[in-house]
């Protein structure tokens, strides 16, 4: 059986090791995402919505972390704001 | 404009109200409802698949459409269903939007994937060999650690959760599909892996390593 090789760098290693507490499901991510794009857009600069358990699944969980983006580029774009500000607010957080 | 046509537009403070009794009772308002309900879900399901045409590899706007417009039919089902769910903790149309997300992302991942394999049984992780001199023996300690852990601390069903989704990076729903899951019960596998590897690594001291190449890309 042909095997197949992977080099573990240290990206890698970081992402299989990653810390995901405090625990949130897939479903209540999606439950509570509406909700949370919109204090991110709403909260003042500087300032982040307090959701630690969010912040530690949408680190964990790339579909989660892809489908919240564009949601908050949606939202941004509802609030006539800049959809890159949105964005890069929310990556500093994640 | 009517109260629901400036919901769409994010103006009206009333929204929530207004969607959800407009698209529950029957009659002209109902068919207006649906008719920009249609439109979101639309607008919302376009601006998923946009996002992803490179995982799609240079198909054109036909396909994006194609894809798109069958995500929002199926997405405003799923509103449709919901609808007595929704409490006003955000705008309608922000509430509305991500279930034509979720819809457009996993049609286009499972798209993407239908003809891919996903086989980690083959699958060996190594040493990183492009790290410098420098790196190289904490690099090969750390990854030593890891490898070990993997094959000795987790379960088989923990480790081939946690190479599909992070070494080969399947999408959590296209592996759900594939193996009879739910992406809920394949995300809880994989923080539980995760987990363990952690408490382990803690144990042998490598967790030091860990946290100070914890930004490394």
């Amino acid at each position: 059986m042909n095997r197949r090789y992977r080099p573990l760098a240290p990206g890698l290693v970081a992402r299989l090791t990653l810390d995901t507490d405090p625990w949130l499901s897939c479903d209540d991510c999606f439950r509570l995402v509406d909700q949370y794009v919109e204090e991110l857009l709403e909260a003042p600069a500087g300032a982040a919505p307090d959701a630690p358990a969010m912040l530690a699944h949408l680190r964990g969980c790339p579909a989660c972390a892809d489908e919240t983006t564009t949601l908050l580029l949606l939202a941004a774009e509802d609030r006539g704001l800049d959809p890159g500000v949105a964005v890069a607010r929310l990556r500093e957080r994640s | 404009m009517t109260a629901v046509g400036s919901a769409c537009m994010g103006t009206s403070t009333a929204v929530g109200e207004d969607w959800v009794r407009a698209l529950s009772v029957p009659g002209p308002l109902q068919d207006e409802a649906m008719s920009l309900l249609h439109d979101l879900m639309l607008r919302a399901a376009r601006r998923q698949v946009l996002r992803m045409t490179p995982m799609l590899g240079g198909v054109g706007l036909d396909v994006v459409d194609e894809i798109a417009h069958q995500s929002a039919n199926d997405a405003m089902m799923a509103v449709l269903a919901k609808l007595g769910s929704f409490e006003g903790r955000s705008r309608f149309t922000t509430w509305a939007y991500k279930f034509a997300v979720l819809q457009a992302a996993t049609d286009v991942r499972r798209r993407v994937w239908r003809e891919r394999a996903v086989d980690v049984d083959r699958l060996e992780l190594v040493p990183d060999r492009g790290a410098t001199s420098e790196q190289y023996a904490e690099a090969v300690d750390l990854a030593s650690a890891v490898r070990h852990a993997i094959n000795t601390v987790l379960s088989q069903h923990q480790r081939r959760i946690l190479l599909a989704l992070v070494v080969e990076e399947v999408p959590v729903d296209v592996l759900a599909d594939r193996l009879g899951a739910t992406r809920n019960a394949l995300y809880k596998t994989l923080h539980d892996a995760r987990k363990r590897l952690r408490a382990h690594l803690r144990e042998t001291g490598h967790l030091a390593d860990l946290t100070s190449q914890a930004g490394t890309p």
